[in-house]
């Protein structure tokens, strides 16, 4: 496995280390697209796979559970599955994860039902138990086994927040989209471009967020700037690879996204 | 701006209506700040670069015409736009240039020199900087260039200004310096170059200027036809040293008309620059100028000066006793961003003792009480609701079945409830009806009043008499009260209370008014925790007209009353009977566009947090102001305030019956 690239924007991976050494659960916060989910697969691979790992047997040490509003805690615990003539326990991701050892990380998890959100806390504190309600289990968790959680604050409605006796129980690592030099940086490395360009790219980034309130909130992700980057790497033109990844990905104001077109115009050579 | 070259070319021009949205954007994007894009007054158009800077303002033409394709002109208008936001990206509104000014002996030479240097800085800047640019930049600058006047021709002060302003259009070094008769000319453009350096800044322009003004200060006369625009002498007053050189009859001298230069604008009054020097400018008492220094802070540290919190979330209780008050931030429009914890309102509870109300409103609206009932009565349930495990149903219910093969295989007993059945839900409705009790409602509808004689009374005059009672003594004829439009919304909004009492909804009364900013008005005739009682009735019988209609405000308030509701659907319905106002709504009180912008901000908070909401104006002008502050789907405008309470019960159905 190789390693996941990832540039730190700040102490986030000194303080996931020490998180995980205390086996504090973590909540990654920030807006789509900043490099939430490479940090943790860029984690899992610092804390399992580095040659000096005691973990490095392990076989899966990320399972990743993208989280929708028909999560149930069934699909993240296990089900009986009929099997022949037999009926089979099948673990759920978490179960897997809390036998193993492995990081479960639960991305966008206000978006499961309310019942998911819960069966994890018995998880998240002193007890580190999983209760599996069918089989009449309860699972220790695995020494190594940490529970990590995403969330985007920015464009979940009121109604979908984190209840604070869940919230209370993670120690939060805020991101947030980086400055342009480090912002170029990963532009250049992800796609290849010329420093130059990604230096550009960056900028209109920076620009384009300035007009975040005109529809769309959470600003241009440092991912669309990779795409259009990638998009230019791969012979496109510069500026129709910033309309298509950047202009109509954000919006489908015809008046914003000419306005974005005529900052990339200038801001491109 | 319409030069007789340019003339030739009028139908590839560019209208800044046309682009007014678009332009905007693009300063907003590049500047990282709102900057109000103001046109320029035709009365100023002679010399609509006198002044195109301000505060937060871009000030352009109402059109370009001056090349041949609509693309070139809007690229000048592009060019325009990211020259006058240079002065705030380049760091010139960050200097102060006021005292940097008032402590030559020559502020005005020094000021027309400190520009012409600026300028050039700041568009060597531009290129580097929007290298996609470049290539409007030059045309717009060739086009200036053409239309200046030529050097010999002038005496030799104003000749070396304009050869320095020439310079920074980009002619040719050599011609300058050929046509020069002071022989300073050459070391003038050496120490201009100077600030075409990557790393000049500001201070860089403002010590060249200096040595250049050194340079100049002792040719010729004091006042030699240097070009002076007539904002040089308003300057000179506002900084209390009037400036010797220029006499009112040496203003707008043919070389001073064309010293400008179209596309960068004038500097000349800086009140931007003054307001980062901490010189107070404006007349608003809103807030004091920000320190330079925090300014350049903010700005070295990068930060986005675009709010993106919501007002919602700054509701802060109030510490003393009285009525519980909230502050709310308000949505300041001309710089696009929330004034924070600038709104107080103050929470009421209303309370009446006309506890008979409804038993009034039954009496003099039957057929409209029974109608409204009737109506709510086919109000069904809005969902579907999918019932699990149930013993029959519309199809089988996977999970359950597949337990209950496993519990029979493993010989437990197996549950036969196996179906899933999809049920009417219940109604998860939460609904509150917003009233405006500004003063505005005491207006009497037309024909509302009814005179009723007294049973015996003749119409015969009372006599005059020294009797206070007697024979004589006509009582006074029973004058029905007259009806006013907020008793047309109290009555409505009883007829509604008596019918959803019936539905089961969960839903609340509010009405809202208020003096100012400080005092905005909240008043509850029934939260939605409340049971419907006698209570409820005198509350809404006390509700009455009060003073203005500081909307905005009142919807935050009221979109904190949803944070404790669970429904399902959350419908806020706001009845009024004209545009937001108040007496500092805004810094113009004739400005009707902020409380509508306002108002407008608030809604979309309101939307944001999933509740529909939905206005009701009985204003027959509503539809002016309605369908910038909402979706054109989401306000009705009522001409005969009497079909409110009819016009009330549609919405109501419509809104929630999704």
């Amino acid at each position: 496995m190789q390693e996941p690239w990832y540039l730190p924007l700040a102490d986030e991976v000194r303080l996931f280390e020490a998180a995980y050494e205390a086996r504090l659960p973590v909540l990654l916060k920030g807006p789509t697209g900043c490099g939430k989910t490479r940090f943790i697969e860029h984690m899992a691979w610092r804390l399992y796979r580095q040659i000096d790992s005691p973990r490095r047997g392990l076989e899966v040490p990320l399972i990743t559970v993208a989280c929708h509003e028909d999560l149930s805690a069934t699909d993240l615990v296990g089900r009986y599955l009929l099997s022949g003539d037999e009926t089979v326990w099948m673990d759920g991701p978490l179960t897997r994860a809390v036998r193993s050892g492995a990081i479960c990380y639960l991305d966008e998890v206000v978006e499961a039902r309310k019942d998911t959100t819960v069966v994890v806390h018995s998880l998240t504190d002193h007890r580190r138990v999983l209760p599996i309600e069918k089989t009449g289990e309860l699972l220790d968790a695995h020494p190594d086994f940490l529970l990590v959680i995403s969330y985007n604050p920015g464009y979940q409605s009121v109604l979908k927040d984190l209840k604070p006796s869940t919230r209370q129980r993670f120690v939060s690592l805020d991101f947030s989209y980086p400055g342009i030099d480090i912002e170029a940086t990963i532009i250049a490395h992800e796609s290849g471009v010329d420093p130059a360009l990604a230096r550009r790219l960056a900028v209109v980034g920076e620009k384009v967020r300035n007009l975040r309130e005109h529809g769309f909130e959470e600003g241009v992700s440092t991912r669309l700037l990779v795409y259009a980057a990638q998009l230019a790497a791969g012979g496109i033109e510069p500026r129709r690879a910033c309309d298509v990844a950047i202009a109509r990905a954000v919006t489908d104001d015809a008046e914003v996204q000419k306005s974005i077109a005529a900052i990339v115009d200038v801001l491109l050579p | 701006m319409i030069s007789p070259v340019t003339q030739q070319h009028s139908s590839d021009h560019v209208c800044f209506a046309d682009i007014h949205r678009l332009l905007a954007l693009f300063a907003q994007g590049l500047a990282g700040r709102y900057l109000h894009l103001k046109l320029v007054e035709p009365e100023d158009a002679p010399r609509w670069n006198a002044r195109m800077t301000d505060q937060a303002s871009i000030f352009l033409p109402a059109q370009i015409r001056n090349f041949a394709t609509a693309q070139h002109n809007l690229g000048a208008y592009r060019i325009a736009v990211l020259h006058q936001i240079g002065y705030w990206v380049e760091g010139t509104a960050d200097f102060d240039l006021h005292h940097f000014f008032a402590a030559s002996s020559r502020p005005v030479l020094l000021r027309r020199i400190f520009f012409a240097i600026e300028d050039l800085r700041i568009d060597t800047a531009m290129r580097r900087r929007y290298p996609g640019a470049r290539a409007d930049l030059e045309r717009v600058l060739a086009h200036a260039l053409a239309n200046r006047s030529a050097i010999s021709l002038m005496p030799s002060l104003p000749a070396l200004i304009e050869a320095l302003v020439q310079f920074s259009l980009g002619a040719p070094r050599a011609a300058l310096v050929a046509g020069d008769s002071s022989g300073l000319l050459d070391g003038l453009l050496d120490a201009a170059a100077a600030v075409q350096s990557m790393d000049a800044d500001v201070h860089d322009s403002a010590r060249v200027s200096l040595a250049i003004c050194a340079q100049l200060e002792y040719l010729g006369p004091a006042n030699e036809e240097l070009p002076a625009p007539s904002i040089a002498k308003t300057t000179a007053v506002v900084d209390g040293k009037p400036d010797g050189e220029f006499e009112p009859g040496s203003e707008d001298t043919e070389h001073g008309a064309a010293l400008h230069v179209e596309f960068r604008g004038d500097t000349a009054s800086d009140k931007a620059f003054w307001r980062r020097s901490g010189r107070p400018f404006a007349t608003s008492t809103r807030e004091p100028p920000p320190a330079a220094g925090a300014v350049i802070e903010e700005r070295s540290a990068g930060q986005q000066t675009l709010p993106v919190r919501s007002s919602v979330t700054a509701v802060q209780p109030r510490e003393i006793a009285g009525p519980r008050s909230f502050l709310y931030d308000e949505w300041d429009y001309h710089r696009q961003t929330y004034l924070a914890a600038w709104c107080r309102v103050f929470e009421h509870r209303l309370r009446g003792e006309e506890f008979g109300f409804i038993e009034d409103v039954r009496r003099r609206h039957s057929t409209l009480a029974h109608h409204v009932r009737r109506q709510f009565g086919f109000i069904k349930p809005q969902s579907w609701r999918r019932v699990r495990r149930t013993s029959d149903g519309d199809e089988l219910e996977l999970d359950g079945l597949i337990e209950a093969v496993i519990d029979r295989r493993t010989g437990h007993a197996s549950d036969s409830h196996l179906y899933v059945r999809r049920d009417r839900g219940l109604r998860n409705v939460a609904a509150a009806f917003l009233v405006d009790m500004s003063a505005s409602t005491d207006f009497a509808l037309p024909g509302s009043a009814t005179v009723a004689k007294p049973a015996g009374a003749t119409t015969q005059a009372a006599p005059s008499g020294l009797y206070l009672y007697g024979d004589h003594d006509v009582p006074d004829p029973v004058v029905a009260p007259q009806r006013r439009v907020i008793d047309v919304s109290k009555d409505a909004l009883a007829l509604m209370c008596d019918a959803l009492q019936a539905l089961g909804d969960s839903y609340a009364i509010y009405g809202f008014s208020g003096d100012g900013r400080d005092n905005v008005e909240f008043h509850v005739a029934k939260d939605f925790a409340d049971k419907l009682s006698l209570r409820t009735w005198g509350a809404l019988a006390a509700m009455q007209p009060r003073r203005s209609t500081r909307m905005g405000a009142a919807i935050r308030h009221a979109l904190g009353k949803f944070a404790r509701e669970t429904a399902g659907i959350k419908v806020l319905i706001i009845v009024s009977d004209g545009y937001p106002e108040d007496h500092d709504y805004g810094t113009d009180r004739t400005d009707r566009e902020y409380g509508i912008q306002d108002t407008a901000r608030a809604l979309w908070e309101v939307e944001r947090a999933g509740i529909t909401d939905f206005c009701v104006t009985i204003d027959p002008a509503g539809h002016d102001y309605l369908r910038r502050m909402c979706k054109e789907t989401r306000y009705l405008v009522i001409d005969d305030v009497t079909a409110l309470p009819h016009e009330l019960t549609k919405i109501y159905r419509t809104l929630t019956a999704r």
